[in-house]
């Protein structure tokens, strides 16, 4: 197979393509995601007030934010296409593994539109003290790689199973938890102005492993 | 029937022994004899991860329902293990820390490998077809594996320990009364053959019931 590198690429580009194309025509899974992040946020806020200095919180309802916007929309990519009975067809165009990491790809472009809302919201609804960006992006870069990866594997697995969206947040927890503790971790020591370091490393190895090890496993997603 | 007799004995013996003769840890005095109970499941609670996770890899190597029904079992005994585990750890931590629940690093590291095994168990709950579970589930099972190693690395350096150390303590060797120690081993393979043992049992069951679903299908 000389082309079947990019044949592979052609056709998770279209995937993605076609991802972003119909989330488009309705906005209806971002518009329901963005309303959830604002939503969980809002709350957030009204319970928690303005904590000023106390930035180990802050970082802990960030990240917590984040993930409940996560664990509330991002099973869609895959669900969608089981309700609109359209999977079929997408199987017979492409690989299984073209077609994840297209998800893949979409569901990371989906978190980053969300967190490009939520993030500076967040940081003024709290009164948050000034961030350190460099070091704040790397941290929310890789725990964002983190969740897409967990998410896309797991969506694919519900969207089979009978109750579809309602399994996905309990079966995606245990997943999410490392990315959890060391982005919160990463965040907390931004704030305090120590090394992040220690978090970057750990969520680095996290996200690569995840995706690594999804490679491994979208191949027996599909059978017949 | 024999091992079954063999595992009864054992356990009876060794219990008897560890309640009434196994001598106390000074500040732990009456509290030192969860150990013969509670480490052992917890033992199990952990083998029974690996051990599922294991088969879940080899389903989707080989495609044989006989690895999933091995992981099924594994996850079903898991919760068992894990909640015996728990409570035990937990009625001991009141006695000596004040409270049942302290988030300590063990605490942590149980509760996740709890609500793993229920998140395994409620997905294979929802998904129809004998095939399709094993896969689905099997796939699960692995990813999970990745998370497995990173959290019982992330939790010691979230939480402070209170968790004592009574097996290997930080000179690296094994520290304790000899009796404590025979009791404590002995336990220990006694837990460990139970768990086998309910392990085929489990999984012959399962095979009983697809047979019996295979026979009124026709």
């Amino acid at each position: 197979m000389p082309n079947g590198g990019s044949n592979s690429a052609v056709a998770v580009w279209s995937v993605l393509r076609k991802e972003c194309r119909t989330e488009w025509r309705t906005r209806y899974g971002l518009n329901a995601a963005l309303l959830f992040a604002v939503a969980s946020l809002t709350a957030v806020s009204f319970a928690a007030g303005r904590l000023g200095n106390r930035t180990d919180i802050m970082a802990a309802l960030f990240w917590i934010v984040l993930l409940f916007a996560t664990l509330a929309s991002m099973s869609h990519a895959f669900v969608r296409e089981v309700e609109a009975r359209t999977m079929l067809l997408l199987r017979l165009v492409a690989t299984p593994t073209e077609i994840a990491v297209g998800k893949l790809l979409f569901n990371l472009l989906f978190l980053l539109v969300i967190e490009a809302v939520t993030v500076p919201l967040f940081m003024v609804l709290m009164g948050a003290p000034p961030v350190r960006w460099g070091q704040f992006l790397a941290v929310l870069g890789l725990g964002t790689v983190s969740l897409a990866a967990s998410s896309t594997l797991v969506g694919a697995v519900i969207a089979q199973t009978r109750g579809r969206g309602a399994l996905f947040a309990g079966v995606s927890l245990p997943l999410l938890l490392p990315v959890l503790a060391a982005a919160v971790g990463g965040t907390r020591e931004m704030w305090a102005a120590n090394s992040v370091a220690p978090s970057l490393k750990l969520l680095g190895a996290y996200a690569v492993a995840l995706l690594a090890a999804s490679l491994l496993l979208y191949d027996h997603l599909w059978e017949d | 029937m024999l091992w079954r007799i063999l595992i009864f004995v054992w356990l009876s013996v060794w219990m008897v022994v560890a309640l009434l003769f196994a001598p106390q840890v000074p500040v732990l005095h009456e509290t030192t004899r969860v150990l013969y109970f509670h480490i052992p499941a917890a033992w199990i609670a952990v083998l029974a991860l690996g051990w599922g996770m294991l088969h879940s890899v080899l389903y989707l190597v080989k495609r044989d329902l006989n690895h999933d029904d091995q992981a099924a079992a594994a996850a079903e005994l898991g919760v068992l293990f894990t909640v015996v585990a728990t409570v035990s750890g937990s009625l001991w931590a009141k006695r000596m820390w004040g409270s049942y629940w302290n988030w300590d690093p063990r605490e942590t590291s149980i509760f996740f490998v709890l609500i793993l095994y229920i998140a395994y168990l409620a997905l294979r709950g929802s998904i129809e077809g004998d095939e399709k579970r094993a896969r689905l589930s099997a796939i699960y099972s692995a990813i999970a594996f990745v998370a497995v190693p990173f959290l019982m690395f992330v939790v010691p350096r979230m939480y402070e320990g209170l968790h004592p150390d009574p097996i290997i303590n930080n000179r690296g060797k094994v520290d304790m009364d000899p009796l404590i120690r025979i009791c404590f081993f002995m336990m220990l393979i006694g837990f460990t053959a139970l768990y086998f043992w309910l392990q085929t049992l489990r999984v012959r069951v399962t095979r009983l019931e697809r047979r019996r679903e295979l026979a009124r299908g026709i």
